[in-house]
């Protein structure tokens, strides 16, 4: 369907009171519509003048409340409209390929649609990988531009997880499906989206509650008038009583508040990262602690070996094809980059030369990884664990790990049986442009925890060359969840980025857990919201976002309860005109009680059609201090709102008088 | 303008002169002085209250302490264990119930119960009225008090529910602040805390006062009626005389408000001179106030009760002076015949004067007291506007314990309101403020305004109701607005202006008093409820500061707009269009 075509069919559909009746504000200004058109139409049927003055105000009445409801409606809309457009260009990525499924009978080509979970596929180079799954042999690039917009191909290897439709551009895999056909990461994130723009998050449903009970006050007391002037011995024109009642409620935010909600999932998928609710991105706004990685997060992450440090009496030579060897099989980046580095030194092994072998690979738990051949065991990995390990120790090599530590490099010693033989050195630079980003999330009152499994000293240098507050080292998976429990026992609301299946349940206990899209399953399933282009750093974005959220909201909440001290003052005055004695309250002069009504009406429509941009882009958001930030948006917003609309109702009515509209 | 002068008191002092002949200087100094003597007296009470609150150690503890064990042991079980919201609050309302009938009971059979010297009757209506009043520590008197009540109804039901009342709101307080403390669900046990709000702090100062009362000349005896035939007159009249000062006590430090006489503070007896009227105000002024600075220790952030403070009393000296010059600046009427001077005196006693009257009216309407030391109905449509502001936002001071609850309601509020516009999610005290906090938070918002507007709509369409006023249109909208936020808001303030004593307005006022009681006690009970659940954090600055000038500038703000304003188009048909016609609330006809 066409794009415009959707947001006017969304418009109109929304005027279906059912759907209205979540919003008890808008619901309202429905009844009120229905009641002033049955007025327009038939004055006579409320004893009201129908001569013209009267019946040109019932008319821009009627349409002012259409309007009203039009506008909010739209709001609603284009950001629907947004998000469809998401979820459109997810649905287009499903493409329906043949599978070549392992079966115990051969090779099977079947639709990837009845590839089920646990099923075994091989993909060649240069197919689209028809399921989610995990890479059980192989390594091999894909492009996974359709889904991170990163055309470059990422590199694959064994364990690693593979999103559906993406493209394999390298070598061959085998791939293991983890999901069932419908259930896929991308039909997950399509039923998401969904979801997530329709549930109504705490904060909303409490703003709810208090516009709810704010429009149930302003229509006793619009009714009450009634009554009171039959008192007094006048009659009001009820159409007037209508448009107090509308001016009164907090039709501004009443009408865009559907449409802030919506926009905070849009704002999200536009950083690529799709939240699993909308609670998620308010809950990040507030978020008082945040768990780092140090590598990928703080640190560029692809640390590479950068030179050979043999212990005393080890033949350099010696010790490069050593530490070449250890690393063979080591598909980790680091591992490559020995083996990269070792060719560039001119001595380059190969799998013959080992003989028969046995890879030890590299786990979080052991912190070391190396080989075994014949006669020789190499190990390679954290000091700390080696030395624990064999129960060695050698002070030149201990005090060469803390020096390159202390300049912010790893260390990686390695051992050739029982003893130390030499320092690989490895280099992991700062991201460009981390520190100045963790100085305005320090500027937020934001704690930061910056996590890694290098030794203290590196720790310590990393977390004070960026600005990090609290650093945790040497840690294990457990460890993880051990902040971040210990954080949430202070009722910290606590945010947290991780992408292996160590890491799920932390990640589901943290308040924010972002979890990579090349991550494990587990740890998608585990998290609130993914991210498609693997970039931790996002999670500050996050951070942003959701509080921009919540401003928008109080923003516009106050400035919609602030209308009405003007409000006020233009309508009483004109709507008691008979009391000429009250003019006093008349403090902007309008003299025309009609127009002076019918400005404050349009202007109560006006701005919500203003405010829309803003409802959907969100209040402007500069990091600083709480008292900073309060005192600002109070000024802006509160005191704004209080004298904005004098202005522009006086505006309006000076325009609509030069106009030669005379009532 | 502002200085008039009084050529004939010329003295020879040169300040007594200049206060003489600056009368506006020297209300306005009066009135500073109440206020200032307010604070220290309250601030000196604060520590002791913020240790009930926090059921430390505290210096009645060897006194009080033994007579609460004793009736909790006499009690049992049921003293003994902690309640939830629901436990607790169906305690409050069956013993309020068990009460209620009793009361109407000793009201209705008075003539067959000791101390009976009058033979006047009460309506059913009227008992109604008056057991509700008194049992929601309103006090609104439809009835002629020392005439309608035998002695033993004036001390059984109207001393002693007054005690009770005080007791409930003191004991809801208790509970609220346990609430916000605890973290397992429960808000503590109502008959305790009753028990202790009683002993601890509600006897102890009423005996206090009534000695002081005593001293300064309030009677306090159980003889029968003095009759008195004036010299160079030939009609004589009953002056009922009796336990005055005891009344007169529990009436302020409990801010019930209901006098023993119908002129309430007004009359004499009860207000004999300026020292008992500064004694009178500040006792009503105590406990409020003083329940207010306490939750500074309480909750560990005395910049929170300094702000709230700031906050109350920027609203009471607003409403103060805005009675106070609205009553100086006089009636058009008798200004234009050269009198300025004399200010709006009508009304008023003389020994005490416009400034301590208009204090005394506003004080009484700020807290939930209600009591009045001149007639209502005859203050200017400004001058009144201060007591009837103060009545239709909730009494913002509060009466005994009910403040803490009235008051938090708007808390809760601004801290949603200014978290949200600083992008984080809100918390007070460290507590998040969830949906259900907030919905709660909305139902006690709205149920006063509700209270007061749909009866007063309704009074309105039936016809000849207002046949009973006296005065104009305007005034009588006034009057009927009054009315029923005097009877929303537990107040107890009355200008009158029509015949209250109908079975209608009993009746009406009776349910509207009740429902402004519990409905609103529930649901500020139930935020306690869902606060008691909540964990603190361990840091608390991470937030807008709610000891902050912002803060305090937002709450004064949100407590204009979401609880005041909305009375504006009513406002404009009655004290303001008043004001714009030069009418004015006095009258020539008698009220009833």
């Amino acid at each position: 369907m066409n794009k415009y075509l959707e947001i006017v069919y969304y418009t109109f559909r929304d005027f279906r009171p059912d759907r209205l009746f979540r919003n008890p504000v808008m619901f309202v200004t429905e009844v009120a519509f229905i009641v002033s058109l049955v007025f327009t139409i038939d004055p006579a049927s409320a004893d009201l003048p129908s001569y013209f003055p009267y019946s040109a105000f019932y008319v821009s009445t009627t349409v002012m409340l259409f309007l009203t409801i039009f506008f909010s409606n739209l709001a609603e809309a284009v950001s629907e409209g947004k998000s469809n457009a998401i979820t459109a260009s997810l649905r287009k990525m499903k493409t329906n390929i043949i599978a070549h499924v392992k079966t115990e009978s051969g090779i099977v080509d079947r639709p990837s649609g009845e590839v089920r979970k646990g099923d075994v596929v091989l993909v060649y180079k240069d197919e689209i990988i028809p399921v989610d799954g995990e890479i059980i042999s192989g390594s091999c690039y894909v492009n996974e531009s359709n889904i991170t917009g990163e055309s470059r191909p990422v590199m694959k290897v064994q364990g690693d997880s593979v999103t559906g439709s993406t493209r394999l551009v390298t070598d061959s895999a085998e791939i293991r499906a983890t999901s069932d056909p419908g259930e896929s990461f991308i039909d997950n994130m399509i039923k998401l989206i969904g979801t997530a723009t329709r549930q109504r998050t705490p904060n909303e449903i409490a703003l709810a509650a208090l516009l709810s009970g704010l429009t149930l006050v302003f229509l006793v007391i619009s009714a009450v008038i009634f009554p009171m002037s039959t008192a007094l011995g006048v009659s009001i024109n009820i159409v007037m009583l209508i448009v107090l009642l509308i001016a009164l409620m907090p039709t501004t935010i009443g009408a865009l508040l559907p449409a802030i909600g919506v926009s905070a999932i849009n704002k999200i998928s536009e950083f690529n990262i799709i939240a699993k609710s909308g609670r998620a991105v308010e809950n990040a706004g507030d978020i008082d602690t945040i768990i780092l990685d140090k590598t990928g997060t703080v640190t560029i992450g692809e640390r590479e070996a950068v030179k050979f440090y043999p212990n005393n009496g080890i033949d350099y030579g010696e010790f490069v094809k050593m530490c070449a060897i250890a690393s063979l099989e080591d598909m980790t980046k680091e591992g490559i980059s020995i083996v990269n580095l070792a060719r560039k030194e001119g001595i380059s092994v190969s799998q013959e030369d080992l003989g028969n072998h046995d890879f030890i690979p590299f786990s979080a738990e052991t912190k070391f990884s190396g080989v075994k051949t014949e006669g020789h065991q190499i190990l390679k990995g954290s000091l700390r664990a080696l030395k624990a390990k064999l129960g060695l120790s050698d002070t030149f090599i201990e005090a060469l790990c803390k020096e390159i530590s202390m300049r912010g490099g790893t260390a990686i010693p390695v051992v050739r049986d029982d003893r130390f033989v030499g320092v690989i050195e490895l280099n992991d630079l700062l991201k460009p442009g981390v520190k100045e980003r963790l100085e305005s999330i320090k500027s937020m009152n934001i704690k930061t925890i910056m996590c890694t499994g290098d030794d203290e000293v590196t720790a310590e240098y990393i977390a004070r060359e960026a600005g990090i507050d609290e650093y945790v080292a040497n840690v294990t998976p457990m460890d993880k969840y051990n902040v971040v429990i210990r954080e949430k026992e202070k009722q910290l609301m606590v945010a947290m980025v991780g992408d292996g299946t160590n890491d799920a349940p932390a990640l589901a206990k943290a308040d924010v857990g972002l979890a990579m899209n090349n991550g494990t399953p587990a740890a998608k399933e585990a998290a609130n919201m993914v991210d498609l282009d693997n970039d931790p750093t996002k999670l500050l974005d996050v951070i942003f976002i959701g509080k921009q959220i919540l401003i928008t909201r109080g923003a516009l909440t106050t400035f919609s309860i602030a209308n009405d001290i003007s409000k006020y003052f233009v309508i009483i005055p004109a709507i008691f005109f008979v009391f000429p004695s009250l003019a006093y309250l008349n403090i902007l002069g309008l003299s025309d009680p009609l127009l002076a009504i019918t400005s404050a009406l349009i202007f109560n429509t006006a701005i919500i059609v203003v405010l829309i941009p803003l409802a959907i882009r969100g209040v402007r958001f500069v990091p600083t201090t709480i008292s900073e930030l309060l005192k600002r948006n109070l000024l802006i917003y509160g005191l704004g709102g209080v004298i904005v609309p004098f202005i522009f109702i006086k505006i309006i009515y000076v325009i609509l008088a030069v106009a030669g509209v005379a009532w | 303008m502002i200085i008039s002068y009084v050529t004939a008191s010329a003295g020879q002092n040169f300040w007594s002169n200049f206060f003489v002949a600056n009368r506006y200087v020297s209300g306005s100094i009066i009135i500073i002085i109440y206020i200032v003597i307010a604070t220290v007296l309250a601030y000196l009470l604060s520590g002791y209250i913020a240790n009930i609150y926090l059921g430390t150690k505290t210096a009645m503890d060897r006194i009080s302490g033994p007579i609460v064990a004793a009736f909790e042991k006499m009690l049992g079980e049921d003293a003994k264990r902690d309640m939830d919201f629901r436990e607790y609050f169906s305690t409050i309302l069956v013993f309020s119930l068990f009460l209620g009938i009793i009361g109407f009971a000793v009201i209705y059979f008075q003539h067959y119960l000791p101390f009976s010297f009058s033979n006047n009757h009460m309506t059913p209506s009227l008992i109604f009225n008056t057991v509700a009043s008194f049992l929601t520590n309103t006090n609104l008197q439809h009835y002629s008090n020392p005439f309608d009540l035998s002695y033993f109804s004036t001390t059984f039901v109207i001393t002693g529910f007054m005690f009770v009342s005080a007791g409930i709101g003191f004991a809801a307080s208790m509970a609220f602040i346990r609430g916000i403390i605890s973290e397992h669900g429960k808000i503590g046990n109502f008959y305790h805390d009753f028990l202790v709000s009683e002993f601890y702090l509600l006897l102890p100062l009423s005996v206090l006062l009534t000695v002081i009362l005593v001293l300064s000349g309030v009677p306090q005896t159980m003889s029968p009626y003095i009759t008195i035939t004036p010299v160079l007159s030939h009609v004589s009249f009953r002056l009922p005389l009796g336990p005055v000062a005891t009344l007169e006590a529990i009436k302020n430090i409990g801010t019930n408000g209901g006098g023993f006489y119908g002129a309430n503070a007004g009359f004499p007896l009860e207000n004999p001179n300026w020292f008992t009227n500064l004694v009178e105000l500040e006792a009503f002024m105590l406990i409020p106030l003083a329940s207010i600075l306490s939750l500074g220790k309480v909750f560990e952030n005395r910049r929170f009760a300094r702000m709230l403070y700031g906050v109350i009393m920027a609203i009471f000296i607003f409403t103060a002076f805005l009675s106070f010059f609205g009553e100086m600046v006089g009636v058009p009427a008798i200004t234009d015949l050269g009198m300025s001077f004399t200010g709006n005196m009508l009304g008023k006693e003389t020994a005490i004067g416009i400034s301590q009257s208009t204090i005394f009216s506003v004080g009484a309407t700020l807290t939930s007291t209600g009591a009045a030391n001149g007639a209502l109905i005859n203050y200017t449509p400004v001058g009144i506007m201060g007591p009837l502001l103060d009545l239709l936002l909730n009494d913002p001071l509060g009466g005994v314990g009910t403040g803490v609850l009235n008051i938090f309601m708007y808390v809760i509020f601004t801290v949603f309101i200014t978290s949200l516009m600083v992008g984080k999610l809100p918390e007070i005290m460290s507590l998040k403020i969830g949906s259900r906090e907030i919905r709660y938070s909305t139902l006690s918002l709205v149920t006063h305004p509700l209270l007061v507007i749909i009866p007063f709509g309704i009074t309105l369409l039936i016809p000849n109701m207002l046949s009973t006023f006296v005065n104009t249109r305007p005034d009588q909208i006034t009057q009927l607005l009054y009315e029923f936020g005097t009877a929303a808001a537990n107040n107890g303030s009355e200008i009158g202006g029509f015949l209250t004593n109908q079975a209608y307005f009993n009746y009406l006022d009776g349910v509207i008093m009740l429902l402004g009681r519990y409905l609103l006690m529930g649901f500020q009970l139930l935020i306690a409820q869902s606060f008691s659940y909540k964990k603190p954090k361990v840091q608390v600055m991470r937030t807008v500061d709610p000891g902050s000038f912002m803060f305090g500038f937002s709450l004064f703000f949100v407590m204009i707009l979401l609880g005041l304003l909305s009375f504006f188009p009513i406002l404009a048909l009655g004290p303001l269009l008043a004001f714009a016609k030069a009418f004015n609330l006095f009258i020539a006809g008698v009220v009833l």
